[in-house]
């Protein structure tokens, strides 16, 4: 009986670590980027500071924005290092050693 | 005159008879269970006033958070709110989808305000039920009408930063929605 109820157990705790694990990456499939090169073009008088559509926008674009700089750092040190100094599996996981987030 | 128990056994006899004849058409395959076949205006009529009675009691003690106005609950529900609710509920631009064209009764649109696309509430705290109702929709979703219960697969938390999304939705223009739907390399895909 216990050894039934131990196996159920295992069993029903898998399935509900599924029925739970719906992480917004699952959504992820057609990432698309914010165009935030359309703030520019929106009508400035009618904005507000203090609305939070616009402040969402704002963090929205300085988190990308900020990404986007950390990302091209990234490939720049890959390029500066250079095939030749050492070899490519080395380096790629002293990078990972490096870049931890 | 007749008496009591005359009256009775033509009530048990009626009973009987509507039993037997609701169960004849229900087995005889004669409705039309088509969504493109409309119901009767009584039936939709009732099976609204069902829907919106039974929402109105069972969503009436959820607490509304405080910051549901917040920039950041606005970013993390317009994503989700892209990805699962645009392509029946529609976004700024687009006024159709093969989604609300072919289910019945159609989705609203939920780019229109409140009361352009659903039912008032009472008068004073008309916004505070809507807000409500959002809510438990979404947790919940509604049995035999193509709207899903989120709520075995989403946190409380997610839901009701989706709500948020929904109070602003209707002022967005197509290029505000963009930015603050795009997931793009913040979310999702740079998690350490």
């Amino acid at each position: 009986m216990k050894t039934l109820l131990t196996h159920l157990s295992i069993v029903l705790i898998i399935l509900s670590g599924h029925a739970y694990a719906h992480d917004p990456s699952e959504h992820n499939e057609k990432k698309e980027n914010p165009k935030c090169e359309k703030m520019k073009s929106m009508d400035h008088s009618k904005m507000n500071s203090d609305d939070p559509v616009m402040q969402a926008m704002m963090k929205k674009c300085m988190m990308e924005k900020s990404m986007m700089e950390k990302s091209m750092h990234h490939d720049e040190n890959q390029s500066e290092a250079g095939p030749e100094e050492e070899p490519a599996e080395d380096k790629a996981e002293d990078e990972h050693a490096d870049h931890q987030h | 005159m007749p008496s009591l128990s005359a009256f009775l056994k033509s009530l048990i006899l009626l009973t009987v008879f509507a039993f037997i004849g609701g169960g004849l058409f229900l087995y005889s395959g004669f409705y039309p269970i088509g969504a493109d076949t409309p119901h009767h205006p009584v039936t939709y009529w009732a099976l609204e006033t069902l829907r919106e009675r039974s929402i109105a009691r069972v969503a009436k003690n959820i607490d509304v958070p405080a910051d549901l106005d917040s920039s950041d609950r606005l970013l993390a529900g317009g994503a989700d709110y892209n990805d699962m609710c645009a392509g029946c509920h529609l976004k700024p631009g687009k006024l159709e989808s093969d989604f609300t064209i072919g289910l019945y009764p159609s989705p609203p649109n939920l780019n229109l305000p409140e009361d352009e696309h659903a039912h008032s509430h009472g008068p004073s705290d008309s916004n505070t039920n809507a807000i409500k109702r959002q809510f438990w929709i979404i947790k919940h979703g509604i049995k035999a009408s193509g709207m899903p219960a989120w709520g075995p697969t989403h946190s409380d938390e997610r839901i009701w930063n989706m709500v948020a999304f929904l109070q602003r939705l209707p002022t967005l223009s197509k290029d505000q929605y963009q930015i603050l739907t795009a997931r793009g390399d913040v979310e999702g895909t740079h998690e350490h």
